[in-house]
């Protein structure tokens, strides 16, 4: 039962050696105490020879039991315990004094430091005596990702996993892949269209047979941990059964209820009330909206099924499927269930849109204030004014126009305090979109800085000034108000000391990139952390950026706070690599470190009473309740047990077990106690 | 006060002992031995995971056994490393120490700190501080010449609820 | 009243709604009640109320022996429901598996028990059916409850010491404390664990104090006042100051009284990001 221990003290060259007598320290270790059968002293521990001597000295002493006086066990306790393990010792029996760290470097006084130096021996070799044997637990992965938005970030972190060959669910919201950047006309700093560059790859993920897409779905619970993680998806009822549908266009075409303002028009365009989000969707299937469809509105109306109503059916009748139409107003939510190994979160940011906040920009009070997005969908070719810049109010092409930055952003009194750190850019892309569009027109820009740092992107933004003629004016909009058809903008220009009274057609109100509404829903799903602004964190914003608090779930894009487009790729690149070095792995392998909630034979089965404390506080919920139950089936017993597969070792639970039923390998009750034991008093 | 030709002959050496979090002040400490910082050599380190992890009994046994003093010290509010570790630790010593003090032990026999694994510094000022306070009070001497040997009558368990007025 | 107990007792014994009913019965002489454990319906006229039902039948929902009973109805006074409320949040108990006849009440013992004399729970809080007049639960200032404490929390430290050492010196480790205590609930108390043995079985000074001060601990934030602990101290240690202490602690620092509330959050298992933190260096 009790171990034979070897206790190996290391100069550290003369780091520790100068200032504690290592000599009597390892004698002392073996003075008055039988468990101590071998001692040493050697130049450098840590080194090759150092390693060696350990693995020799354990197989030819026959050593069950290690402590390495040298320096801090977060420098080379790995490396010991590894060296142990290679010599047949359980690598949980080393422990380490830390010599010099707290001894050497820190007391000059020989005597003394050589004193302290023989207790903290003491101290780590009663609790090596108290060590138990551990071995890494082994978690099997699942080796399927789940990716959840399909926005440029989720579809990069897709296609990236699911080219080295893993499998990959993604999980959409809106009836089709895309997010924002599908509504963006050209991106900066290139100017290249954003569709051009954005539907090859949709198609691609379509056409990936490693990827399993499920649009208009949600995710409705994460359960599990990494490497095995259960996720339920909740499938909303599309109307439309995409095994069948062929999407092709005749409902959406017939549909008579047509006046719905087009969210991926940012509402200045119209659709169906059975739809397809934009031209280039995927899947170019559509769903039905119940909200607006007639069908559906007199069915609630009326309060009967739907199918029962017979107001309006020209989808259904004209749908060319048969036998059985692909079109079904009877279909309900569908739950599903997905085993899988690694997550990513790319749900992306969602634009400042209640402008009416800004009233004194005449935001939500005049059609011709628009936001940033809306301009992008103006200046689409695909939009709704196909690609010519029209004012809302009366389809006139604006002849100067003005836009104002940071609406919404570095304003911690109405908005947010926090730069978007894409409106500089895309401002001065929208008053080179309208310049190419509107030769004779004039665009004014009010701002309060210019923010560019990016390859190319200084240049980018001098070029709208300089070439593109754009008059920049640093300032803040005090008021924008009608007169006659004209909005007037009265602003400062600070740098000249005046007062600016533009009168503009239409007014673009650079409007902030914010976290998505129930981005705080959320992250309470998946247990992961979320800053004061609701993006989500990362654990660590310079050494671990794409891993969110909770292991096995990673952050790509806009969720995790605003970026641009080249931003969003390559963090969604890092997530993909951090999920493939995940999955390449068939088992994960854990360090024991882990609580444990004691099991005895009948009739005690646990000192554990169930009385849940230790749940209450475990922050990864890694405290499930287990019942004891008799041959019969019937209770006998609730106790607690932990899940090693989420538990992260950090023993709240064990202290705060009153009667100590729980406790954490490597830290147990009986080390801590042999620890406070050993102390020499005076 | 640390160099040892300025210890005055038979000075008190407390012992203390310091239960820390893994993560930060243990971390902490080693950065005060990176830098060479010098303090006084009475402190004993028993390191654990997290404050949290942290059962006032050790804290009474290590009064039982002789300690002179004791310190209690992890990562700073809002940087535990696994999350609220470290709140639920100030919980507990929030009713813990009251109640040591109610019976009569001093309160900076107990001492609790937050020092981050960036703070070397600070785990030399505190620990020079509480060895400081404690040689100023003395040896435990109180704790330390409690008894260890119990009266004769151990039987006698009574249950003595059956009956009430 | 008395006699609307031993009715309703009857009635819930005879339609089966329990089992057994935890009373109160007369005691060797008139000054004195002892528990009862009425299993038929003829028995019920063994239940008595009088002032002196002082103590907290809840302790008998641990243990073994009742608990075979079945499915028992539990006469409570406000003190004692607040006990149930406590293992209702510990997940000691369901509460449809136990039937309480809340009973009014303005205060037991005699002289009046310390407990009675700031309680601002005469009408219990919770109960399935409720005997005596409702009384007005009126809040007792803070100040007020704890002015017990006062006269030693004044003392010097040294005082403080001496005091308590007197105290904790005589306790002969019976653990009658903690048998009687119904939220001493743990199947192994941490004293009977000897692997480590934290706690010293055998009686002396130094074991004492790390007894005696753990109890208290381990009930911080839980105990609801029932003073039975300190009822039954075969060696009259003031059990309660302890008890108190730490009540004061946790409601002056986490606002939280145990047993109030049903949907509040455990003291000692949550906390505020904003605690005191005073006392840090
Ligand atoms: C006006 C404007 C112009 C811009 N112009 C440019 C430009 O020219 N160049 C450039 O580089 N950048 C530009 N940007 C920035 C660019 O839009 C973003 O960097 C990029 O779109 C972010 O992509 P994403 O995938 O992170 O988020 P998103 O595009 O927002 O995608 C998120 C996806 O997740 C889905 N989703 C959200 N929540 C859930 C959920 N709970 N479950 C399932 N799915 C969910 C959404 O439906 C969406 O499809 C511009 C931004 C604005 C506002
Ligand atoms: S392990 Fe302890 S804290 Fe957890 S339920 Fe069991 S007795 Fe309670
Ligand atoms: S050690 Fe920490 S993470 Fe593990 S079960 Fe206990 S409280 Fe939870
Ligand atoms: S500690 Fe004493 S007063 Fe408190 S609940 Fe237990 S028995 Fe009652
Ligand atoms: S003293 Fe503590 S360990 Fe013992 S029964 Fe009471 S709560 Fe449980
Ligand atoms: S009842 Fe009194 S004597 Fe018995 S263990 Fe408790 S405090 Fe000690």
């Amino acid at each position: 039962m009790s171990k034979k221990i070897g206790v190996f003290v290391c100069h550290c060259g003369t780091n520790i050696s100068a200032t504690v007598d290592v000599e009597k320290v390892a004698e002392e270790a073996k003075k008055n105490n039988p468990g101590v059968s071998y001692t040493t002293t050697y130049k450098y521990m840590c080194s090759d020879p150092g390693q060696k001597l350990l693995r020799d000295k354990i197989k030819e002493e026959g050593l069950d039991g290690v402590v390495v006086a040298a320096c801090s066990p977060k420098m080379h306790e790995h490396t010991f315990r590894n060296a142990s393990k290679k010599a047949g010792m359980n690598p949980y029996h080393v422990e380490i004094s830390n010599l010099r760290e707290q001894c050497s470097w820190v007391h000059p006084d020989k005597p003394t430091g050589t004193e302290k130096s023989v207790d903290l021996v003491r101290m780590m070799t009663e609790k090596t005596r108290k060590d138990k044997s551990l071995n890494p637990i082994k978690v099997p992965v699942t080796k399927r990702a789940l990716v959840i938005g399909g926005g440029i970030a989720g579809i990069q972190a897709a296609l990236d996993i699911a080219d080295a060959g893993h499998e990959v669910i993604m999980v959409e919201r809106e009836a089709s892949i895309g997010g924002h950047m599908a509504q963006l006309s050209e991106t900066f700093p290139t100017l290249d269209c954003s569709q051009c560059i954005m539907t090859p790859k949709m198609v691609e993920l379509a056409q990936n047979e490693n990827i399993t897409l499920y649009t208009w779905s949600e995710i409705e619970a994460v359960d599990g941990y990494l490497g095995n993680f259960d996720v339920k998806i909740r499938k909303k009822a599309r109307s439309v059964d995409l095994d069948l549908c062929t999407g092709c266009s005749s409902c959406w075409q017939v549909c008579p209820s047509k006046k719905i303002k087009s969210e991926f028009d940012m509402g200045l365009g119209k659709r169906t009330a059975i739809y397809i989000p934009f031209p280039q969707a995927i899947p170019s299937k559509p769903v039905l909206d119940r909200e607006h469809c007639l069908l559906f509105k007199d069915a609630r109306k009326k309060n009967i099924p739907p199918n029962d109503s017979k107001v309006c059916r020209k989808c259904l009748d004209i749908c060319p499927i048969a036998p059985v139409k692909a079109i079904d107003y009877t279909q309900e939510d569908e739950i599903i269930t997905e085993k899988i190994g690694a997550i990513v979160v790319a749900t992306g940011y969602k634009e400042l849109d209640d402008i009416s906040m800004y009233g004194e920009y005449g935001g939500g009070k005049y059609k011709d204030v628009i936001t940033g997005l809306q301009f992008e969908r103006l200046a689409s070719a695909s939009g709704p004014s196909e690609g010519e810049i029209q004012r809302p109010s009366d389809g006139k092409v604006p002849e100067i126009i003005v836009f104002i930055q940071c609406v919404g952003s570095r304003d911690p009194a109405k908005g947010c305090s926090y730069c978007s750190k894409t409106c500089c850019m895309y401002t001065a892309k929208h008053t080179m979109l309208y310049k190419h569009k509107v030769h004779h027109g004039h665009a004014y820009v009010f701002y309060i800085d210019i923010r560019c740092p990016g390859k190319g992107y200084e240049e980018f933004s001098l070029r709208a000034i300089e070439e593109e003629g754009a008059t920049y004016l640093r300032g803040r909009v005090s008021r924008v108000y009608k007169k006659g058809d004209k909005l007037v903008v009265l602003g400062a220009d600070t740098l000249t000391g005046s007062v600016v009274e533009i009168e503009a057609d239409m007014v673009v109100l650079a409007s902030a990139m914010k976290a998505q509404d129930d981005a705080e829903k959320f992250a309470q799903k998946l247990s992961i952390q979320y800053d004061k602004d609701k993006f989500f964190s990362e654990i660590h914003p310079k050494l671990k950026p794409v891993e969110s608090s909770s292991a096995g779930i990673f952050l790509a894009g806009t969720c995790q706070g605003p970026k641009d487009i080249p931003e969003t790729v390559a963090q969604a690149g890092a997530a993909a690599s951090k999920v493939l070095a995940l999955l390449s792995a068939d088992e994960l392998e854990r360090e024991p470190v882990v609580a444990k909630v004691d099991r005895l034979p009948a009739p005690i089965f646990s000192t554990c009473i169930g009385c849940f404390y230790c749940q209450r506080v475990c922050p990864y919920g890694a405290i499930e309740s287990e019942d004891i139950k008799a041959r019969d089936g019937s209770t006998i017993k609730t106790v607690a047990r932990v899940n090693e597969g989420l538990c992260q070792g950090c023993g709240l639970c064990a202290a705060t077990c009153r009667s100590k039923s729980v406790e954490l390998a490597g830290f147990n009750d009986e080390q801590v106690y042999a620890e406070i034991n050993s102390v020499e008093f005076n | 006060m640390s160099k040892a030709e300025a210890k005055p002959e038979n000075q008190f050496e407390p012992k203390i002992i310091a239960f820390l979090c893994n993560w930060c002040t243990y971390a902490g400490a080693d950065l005060a031995g990176t830098g060479r910082k010098e303090y006084q050599a009475n402190v004993r380190i028993i390191k654990l995971p997290c404050t949290g992890g942290i059962d006032p009994l050790f804290l009474i046994k290590a009064f039982e056994r002789g300690a002179d003093g004791i310190l209690v010290s992890g990562c700073h509010p809002g940087d535990c490393h696994y999350n609220s570790g470290n709140y639920h630790a100030r919980r507990r010593w929030n009713v813990f120490r009251p109640l040591l003090e109610f019976c009569g032990i001093n309160p900076d026999r107990i001492q609790f700190s937050w020092i981050s694994a960036a703070e070397g510094g600070k785990w030399v000022e505190t620990i020079n501080g509480i060895v400081d306070a404690v040689r100023e009070l003395g040896p435990f001497e109180s704790y330390q010449k409690l008894n260890t040997i119990g009266p004769e009558t151990s039987g006698g368990a009574a249950d003595a609820s059956s009956e009430t007025g | 009243m008395i006699e609307e107990l031993r009715k309703k007792a009857e009635e819930l014994l005879k339609n089966g709604t329990v089992k057994v009913v935890f009373g109160y019965g007369e005691g060797s002489v008139p000054e004195r009640t002892r528990p009862v454990f009425i299993t038929k319906p003829e028995d019920v006229n063994k239940l008595t109320w009088n002032k002196y039902c002082v103590y907290n039948l809840t302790t008998y929902l641990k243990r073994q022996e009742t608990r075979k009973l079945g499915k028992p109805a539990l006469i409570l006074k406000g003190c004692d429901a607040r006990t149930i409320i406590v293992l209702l949040k510990e997940c000691q108990i369901k509460r449809e598996d136990v039937y309480i006849i809340g009973v009014t009440c303005d205060g037991v013992g005699d002289p009046l028990a310390e407990k009675c004399k700031a309680c601002d729970v005469h009408t219990p809080l919770i109960y399935d059916d409720l005997v005596g007049e409702k009384r007005e639960n009126k809040e007792v200032p803070f100040e007020e409850r704890y002015a017990e404490l006062d006269e030693y929390e004044k003392l010097e430290e040294k005082d403080k010491w001496e005091f308590w050492q007197k105290q904790f010196e005589k306790c002969i480790k019976c653990y009658a404390c903690s048998n009687i205590c119904p939220l001493c609930f743990c199947d192994r108390c941490i004293v009977e664990k000897n692997q480590p043995q934290w706690i010293d079985p055998s009686a002396h000074p130094r074991g004492n104090l790390s007894w005696n001060v753990t109890r208290a601990y381990h009930l911080a934030g839980r105990c609801i006042n029932c003073e039975e602990c300190q009822r039954v101290c075969p060696v009259d240690i003031p059990l309660n100051l302890l008890n108190k202490k730490l009540a004061k602690e946790a409601e002056k620092s986490f606002d939280y009284r145990p047993g109030y509330n049903i949907d509040d959050e455990l003291a000692m298992s949550t906390y505020k990001e904003d605690d005191d933190e005073d006392f840090f260096k």
